[in-house]
């Protein structure tokens, strides 16, 4: 026995909600005809099929690319500060792909470290994530490398997976998708066929004892010297978390604003005295992979990387984290043939 | 072509006449091309050259680090690319005896063909010191290279408001455009600057209509179209019609057109004393 529901109820919940003004993000078409997750106007915008991934990711949703932390205002010899409220209504992401909402649980970790972002938490709490299964991979694909298959759970509330008829099997995983979907499912004999995944393309273990061993080798620069140090890689990945926090105003006044950053910008870690332990792009790049599977491995017991492919699907020059990662993964076997 | 293109480039390394070449690598047929620096002569088998071949690779001439590896350079470059050796060199940001530029005859890439090769009138690459194959380099009138250009500005001013305020709501500022674009080879850019900020760094409407705008004004008859800021662009923000339409300003206000002839001075970097504006003796 197995839950399902129609794509046309689930549009309908989409209009009631955006009736109520309650915020759902989901994948849209745009005009040149790249999908990205997009905050929805009407229900119609909705795309369920047709295409791999979004070019970006859901992360905007729960950790925007810019948030106002508080105002302040310049009181005499004061500075006065104002308080910004967190939107913390009810919201909805839809149809996000497993390997975004994965991202969730490993985001959660450095957001309630040594500080609870209380931000962030709002929106997670706020938000219902109801996440379609895939049915197809591409070349970028890799979530099968890191321990998650096209249906994985983690993160969603609510799983979808496609009939092939227009409706959708329901696996209601947590209270928050009880609540949203327990009336609008029917009982049904129908259960959808486990889509395959893309085949394993790499063995983390493998990666990690290179990172673990080979942090000043001349493959990082061999392998990355086209890097053109942009962020298109970071800003879709649904996983890096970098921000950096500057004030933005005149001399009345202004906002403190937590804005995305990433490590591959060459001032990134440029320090105020002018030095900088990354000097060059061969280093930030190293410091890309080496954070996602082996630093956030030390301290959290999970890899920074779902395996969603969008750093190589939008990289300028090829250059995602599977290329690295395969490139190592050559390197390690032309290590052992000549031992 | 690609054995020729190889050859030369074998011999320029055998030679010694460079320290590498910046190429087109693949790894398989029909997947993206993307870019290769090849030192050893052997490794010219590396080399490929097909419609997949997107990148403007005169974007790695003003790195340091690539100079300091290579201080010579064979560079292969496509018609459009060639232009923008040629502005790099007016600006005195190479030094062009260091540059072997290999230009191909090419026909466009992208399958289909991108919009900027449907009305490029340099398919055979002007100011290039090897010139690979041969293809015909029909005329091209000014209306059909800015034809998307001249449809955009027949909407009314409030309707290209309303389109850009949706565009650039997408834009994440994740400089894809800037990284990729040869001419955009500031040290330090606007948008980094932060003593005192000059422009917002938040990816807001504001901020990202302050950097999108400077940036086009800065590339103004500097761009020379060869639209990787518009096809690395993860947001799909078309921001060619914003070149295009300052190319189109510099060449009806000045005749110019940059990097076409590397015997005309630029339009920004070069001043007369004969200038009838007071503001520039």
């Amino acid at each position: 026995m197995s839950h399902q529901i129609s794509f046309q109820a689930i549009q309908k919940l989409v209009d009631k909600w955006l009736e109520q003004e309650r915020p759902v993000a989901a994948p849209v078409r745009l005009q040149d005809n790249r999908v990205m997750y997009q905050p929805l106007t009407a229900s119609s915008q909705i795309v369920s099929d047709g295409f791999v991934h979004a070019e970006n990711s859901i992360k905007e949703f729960f950790f925007p690319r810019t948030e106002k932390l508080y105002n302040y205002k310049f009181v005499g010899q004061d500075v006065e500060l104002q308080d910004v409220t967190v939107e913390d209504a009810p919201r909805m992401v839809l149809f996000a792909r497993p390997c975004d909402a994965a991202s969730l649980p490993i985001l959660d970790h450095v957001f309630n470290w040594d500080y609870k972002d209380e931000f962030y938490n709002r929106r997670r709490r706020a938000t219902t994530v109801v996440t379609l299964a895939c049915t197809e991979h591409d070349t970028h694909c890799f979530c099968t490398s890191v321990g998650l298959t096209p249906d994985s759970e983690q993160g969603s509330d609510v799983l979808l997976l496609p009939l092939g008829d227009g409706n959708f099997e329901v696996r209601m995983l947590t209270e928050k998708g009880k609540e949203l979907f327990r009336d609008l499912v029917q009982t049904s004999d129908k259960t959808a066929q486990i889509p395959e995944g893309p085949a394993k393309k790499f063995d983390v273990d493998e990666v990690l004892q290179f990172l673990e061993e080979n942090f000043d080798s001349p493959f990082w620069e061999e392998q990355t010297l086209r890097c053109l140090g942009c962020a298109a890689c970071a800003y879709n990945c649904p996983t890096c978390h970098c921000f950096d926090i500057v004030d933005e105003g005149n001399a009345c006044g202004g906002c403190r604003v937590k804005n995305w950053d990433a490590c591959q910008f060459s001032m990134f870690s440029l320090h105020a005295s002018g030095h900088n332990p990354r000097s060059i792009q061969a280093q930030r790049q190293r410091q890309r992979i080496q954070h996602k599977f082996r630093i956030y491995h030390e301290k959290f017991g999970t890899y920074l990387c779902t395996g969603c492919g969008n750093c190589g699907r939008n990289c300028p020059v090829s250059l995602g984290v599977l290329n690295v990662v395969e490139a190592i993964h050559r390197r390690t076997v032309k290590a052992s043939e000549k031992d | 072509m690609l054995k020729q293109l190889r050859q030369i480039c074998k011999e320029l390394l055998e030679e010694g006449k460079v320290n590498a070449v910046i190429g087109y690598g693949q790894d398989a047929p029909g997947k993206p091309a993307y870019p290769i620096f090849v030192t050893q002569p052997a490794d010219v088998t590396q080399l490929v050259w097909n419609s997949h071949c997107y990148n403007n690779l005169a974007v790695y001439l003003t790195q340091k680090r690539i100079r300091a590896l290579y201080p010579k350079v064979a560079i292969i470059v496509k018609g459009c690319d060639a232009r923008a050796v040629t502005v790099l060199d007016k600006d005195s940001q190479i030094s062009r005896e260091d540059v072997v530029v290999i230009g191909m005859a090419c026909e466009g890439v992208g399958e289909p063909r991108e919009p900027k090769c449907n009305a490029c009138d340099v398919h055979m690459p002007h100011n290039v010191d090897i010139t690979v194959g041969e293809v015909p380099n029909p005329p091209v009138t000014q209306e059909q290279r800015f034809a998307e250009l001249n449809a955009f500005l027949k909407k009314t001013p409030e309707e290209r408001m309303a389109y850009w305020k949706t565009e650039l709501a997408r834009c994440v500022k994740c400089y894809a455009c800037r990284q990729t674009c040869p001419l955009c080879y500031c040290e330090r850019c606007i948008v980094d600057k932060n003593r005192p900020t000059c422009i917002d760094t938040s990816a807001t409407l504001k901020g990202n209509f302050a950097w999108q705008i400077t940036r086009a004004f800065h590339q103004a008859a500097r761009c020379v179209g060869c639209d990787e800021c518009t096809r690395v662009c993860p947001a799909g923000i078309n921001l060619r019609l914003l070149n295009q339409s300052l190319a189109l300003a510099a060449e009806n206000c000045f005749e110019f057109r940059a990097g076409m002839d590397a015997e005309l001075e630029p339009v920004v970097g070069a001043y007369s004393l004969q200038d009838k504006e007071n503001f520039i003796r």
